[in-house]
């Protein structure tokens, strides 16, 4: 579905991302791990459009979406839940929700019709959906860091994306608000069908949930495999799994 | 409306006039991107602070006697005056501002702009004031057999004496190493134990003591009048803008594109020459929406 | 059509309101009427600000522009055509958002302080020709003794037509603010690069937004001819535009009527403090100040922050 070829991006001269590949399968669970500044956040950047790649590939369902805007790749149907919090501070959790399905029904133009009135059925569902439809009327600013982050994924969900990229869904995160996540992880790829692409620090968690691995060093692609394959990777385990990093 | 007959002596003429009111605009501007860059201020009261720098220039000149020393004195004092009054500002009240956003930062300088307009009004009345240059500098000698003014000449002497100066203090000393650092990432500046606060004062002052010195600059070549601020933060404004904010460079450059334009559109369009150069602006925008050079942030 | 829009209360609040302004003119001497006249027009100006300002989070510096662009093509339709007044009413507000729509596409493009600047200096450039343009627009006297068609010509005539249009077009910004496109407008004021990524578009949305709040603006402008009979450049000198941005402070830019009272407040202040000194600005200029360190939500946001708890966030993001 998603096929990324050799991408790349520099800062300033700084190769944040220097060669990078994927490819992700309908229906799977894809993580992407890697030490501090190995690309990860670059890379959902540089697939969501949110940077420009200075070269290389993106495909999503055989078409190349390279250097389109944010919005349209998001109408595309890839959803971006972002790795520090980014929401609307003053808006309600609902309104927060609401307007992500109004852009995602084309309602984004229309001027006059009372916005109270338009996709409750939807916002509630997915607010019930991650947990969040008792606080529905807060202000999301007030929210707790660990209901900010459950609610980044919920505002992801609004755009009825076909393919959703979490990056690090969990920094920041209690055990409990952790294990609370990842069971919704596993439950949006389950009963909604949701290809899931994204990036942790926990490796028994990445190993515990994702389908296929896809570990990244200095910017490139090392390997991308099921987690028997990553495991044995020697390479991996240099630079990586075995180095004893604090990572 | 528009007639073209334009001599090639006309057009040196103008060049010459634009290439002066460059200087002026340059020294203003100099100083707001100054402070747009270090402290992220858009300082609308910028363009009273040239205003207050005439009027001072002004009072200091007949003060001293009308003579000589007293214009030069007078060119010194008012700058430093102004610089007087936007220190008592910055440490009273800005210092405790930073923190908050760019609307309200550029409200509370309006504030102080239309405070300091009314005191303006107050202490030197609403009648226009005028300044004489000293024998030296008046009259004018002729090129290509048309009159230039000399006082023209010694504003296009001082500017590039200021942009001199401005590169030293930004690249050779210490504090103005400090002042781009701070720029950049004041975070950074404050980690290594540097007091910012102080940084933003020294900064703030000399950006102010620039609007003063350009107020006092300006103040024999025109009525000094109330208004004068009005107009001025526009086109330092503009300048700033198509010059990329913050970078004293850019200043350089967009008021020399606005002086120029300025001064060549009152010999095409005498109405309306002020079109000029915001077509200039516009166009510079549409290919470089961020300006020319590089902007600090 | 309004459903869902307001509750029991502020209906019955409204109706209220609508019958004392209608029943007023009928007490109070010519004077009080023509103020209220112009707390309306104004207050309908900052309203219109404030769409773009409290609602869409965009520096919009130079809203004057629009009022008097409204302000001039009106005047000059009823002065230099003879067509009926009706023309010059829908041109004038049309004119504004076409203003609106050639600012926009300009600064639309940058970041908000560079978008400001900008606004209002191209603004200033609309200034300066019609203050020099003296064959066409009077130049720095503008222009006195326009004709308004007599039905409305009468201050209390003024009076009522002033309200009733004000009111129409404050309930028809009520309904865009709370419309899917101004729900949308108020998440990019909150956060642009997220609301990038829920698929809007985000420089059209700002610049619709740019040329509504340009067209009611426009309407302001007519309204203001309507009351005073004149026009003149100082209606857009970008002076006037930080003015009613602070009429928007004082009232609260994240409450609908905050502007609205806002500008109650500082053309009551003008009026009366003018009658004791010729300084007004220097008192506005201390009052802006105070507020900022006192009340930067506003009176009305300062209330409602009290009775809703409603802005406990940090406001709007820094760059």
């Amino acid at each position: 579905m998603l096929h990324v070829e050799t991408l790349q991006k520099s800062f300033d001269g700084f190769m944040a991302v220097s060669d990078a590949n994927l490819i992700v399968n309908k229906g799977e669970i894809i993580a992407v791990i890697g030490p501090n500044g190995a690309g990860k956040t670059t890379l959902f950047k540089l697939i969501t459009g949110h940077l420009k790649p200075d070269n290389g590939k993106v495909y999503f369902k055989g078409e190349n979406i390279v250097g389109l805007p944010p919005y349209k790749i998001c109408k595309k149907g890839i959803s971006l839940s972002f790795q520090i919090v980014n929401i609307f501070n003053r808006l309600t959790v609902f309104e927060n929700v609401q307007v992500a399905i109004l852009s995602y029904q084309k309602k984004s133009l229309n001027l006059f019709s009372p916005a109270k009135k338009l996709a409750i059925k939807e916002t509630n569902e997915i607010l019930e959906n991650v947990g969040l439809i008792d606080k529905a009327d807060n202000i999301s600013g007030s929210l707790s860091h660990g209901d900010q982050k459950v609610l980044e994924i919920a505002i992801a969900l609004g755009n009825h994306p076909e393919l959703l990229i979490l990056d690090e869904p969990t920094a920041g995160l209690s055990p409990e608000e952790t294990s609370a996540t990842i069971e919704l992880i596993k439950r949006l790829n389950k009963d909604l069908g949701l290809t899931i692409l994204f990036c942790e620090h926990d490796m028994d968690l990445v190993f515990a949930i994702a389908d296929n691995i896809m570990v990244m060093q200095l910017g490139k692609t090392i390997i991308q495999g099921n987690s028997d394959e990553v495991r044995c990777n020697t390479e991996v385990q240099e630079a990586y799994l075995g180095g004893g990093s604090d990572t | 409306m528009i007639t073209l007959n334009i001599t090639i002596s006309g057009l040196f003429q103008q060049i010459l006039v634009g290439l002066s009111r460059t200087t002026i605009l340059f020294i203003v501007s100099s100083g707001m991107s100054l402070v747009l860059g270090v402290l992220r201020i858009p300082n609308v009261f910028h363009g009273s602070l040239y205003m207050i720098g005439a009027f001072l220039a002004y009072s200091f000149a007949n003060f001293l006697g009308g003579s000589i020393t007293g214009f030069w004195l007078a060119l010194i004092l008012a700058p430093l005056g102004v610089a007087f009054i936007s220190f008592i500002v910055e440490r009273g009240v800005f210092c405790r501002l930073y923190e908050r956003e760019h609307l309200m930062l550029l409200l509370f300088t309006f504030a102080f702009m239309l405070v300091f307009g009314d005191l303006v009004k107050l202490i030197w009345g609403s009648d226009y004031r005028s300044l004489n240059a000293p024998a030296v500098l008046q009259g004018s000698f002729s090129i290509f057999g048309l009159p230039f003014p000399r006082y023209n000449l010694f504003l296009l002497v001082i500017g590039p004496l200021v942009a001199f100066g401005l590169w030293f203090l930004t690249n050779k000393t210490k504090i103005g190493k400090i002042s781009r650092a701070a720029a950049v990432d004041r975070e950074m500046v404050g980690a290594v134990g540097i007091n910012v606060s102080w940084v933003f004062a020294f900064v703030f002052i000399i950006g102010c003591f620039l609007a003063g010195l350009g107020g006092a600059l300006v103040a024999p070549t025109q009525n000094i009048t109330q208004g004068m601020d009005h107009s001025i933060i526009i086109e330092a404004f503009l300048i700033v803008i198509i010059g990329g904010l913050g970078n004293i460079w850019g200043a350089l450059l967009g008021a020399l594109i606005f002086g120029l334009t300025d001064s060549i559109g009152i010999l095409v369009w005498p109405q309306f020459a002020i079109v000029f150069p915001y077509i200039a602006v516009v166009t510079v925008l549409i290919f470089r929406p961020k300006g020319l050079l590089k902007s600090v942030w | 059509m309004f459903k869902g829009l307001i509750n029991r209360f502020s209906f019955s609040f409204l109706i209220g309101f609508t019958i004392l302004f209608l029943i007023l003119p009928h007490f109070l001497p010519r004077f009080y009427i023509y103020f209220f006249s112009l707390i309306f027009v104004t207050g309908l100006l900052a309203t219109s600000l404030n769409m773009v300002l409290g609602y869409g989070g965009m520096y919009q510096f130079h809203h004057a522009v629009f009022y008097g662009v409204g302000a001039y093509t009106f005047a000059l339709m009823l002065i230099k055509t003879n067509l009926s007044p009706i023309f010059a009413f829908i041109a004038a507000p049309i004119a504004s958002a076409i203003i609106g729509l050639i600012m926009g596409l300009i600064c639309v493009r940058l970041s908000k302080l560079y978008f400001g600047m900008l606004q209002i200096s191209l603004g200033s450039l609309v200034w300066a020709i019609v203050f020099r343009w003296y064959s066409f627009t009077g130049g720095d006297n503008g222009i006195h003794g326009i004709p308004i068609p007599s039905i409305i010509s009468s201050t209390s005539k003024a009076y009522y037509f002033t309200f009733i249009i004000t009111l129409i077009s404050l309930i028809v910004m009520y309904m865009i603010v709370n419309s899917p496109f101004g729900r949308i407008f108020q998440a990019i004021r909150d956060n642009p690069e997220r609301s990038e990524a829920i698929g809007v578009n985000v420089k059209r949305h700002q610049l619709i937004g740019l040329v509504i709040a340009a067209f009611f603006g426009g309407i302001a402008g007519t309204l203001f001819v309507v009351v005073e009979g004149s026009v003149f450049p100082d209606l857009m000198f970008w002076t006037f535009s930080l003015e009613i941005l602070i009429m928007c402070l004082l009232g609260g830019w994240f409450t609908f009527l905050g502007p609205f009272l806002g500008a109650s407040i500082i053309v009551t202040l003008r009026t009366v403090i003018g009658i004791y000194t010729e300084y007004w600005t220097l008192v506005l200029g201390i009052i802006l100040m105070l507020l900022i360190f006192f009340l930067p939500e506003g009176v009305l946001g300062y209330f409602t922050e009290k009775y809703k708890g409603r802005f406990k966030t940090p406001i709007v993001n820094k760059e």
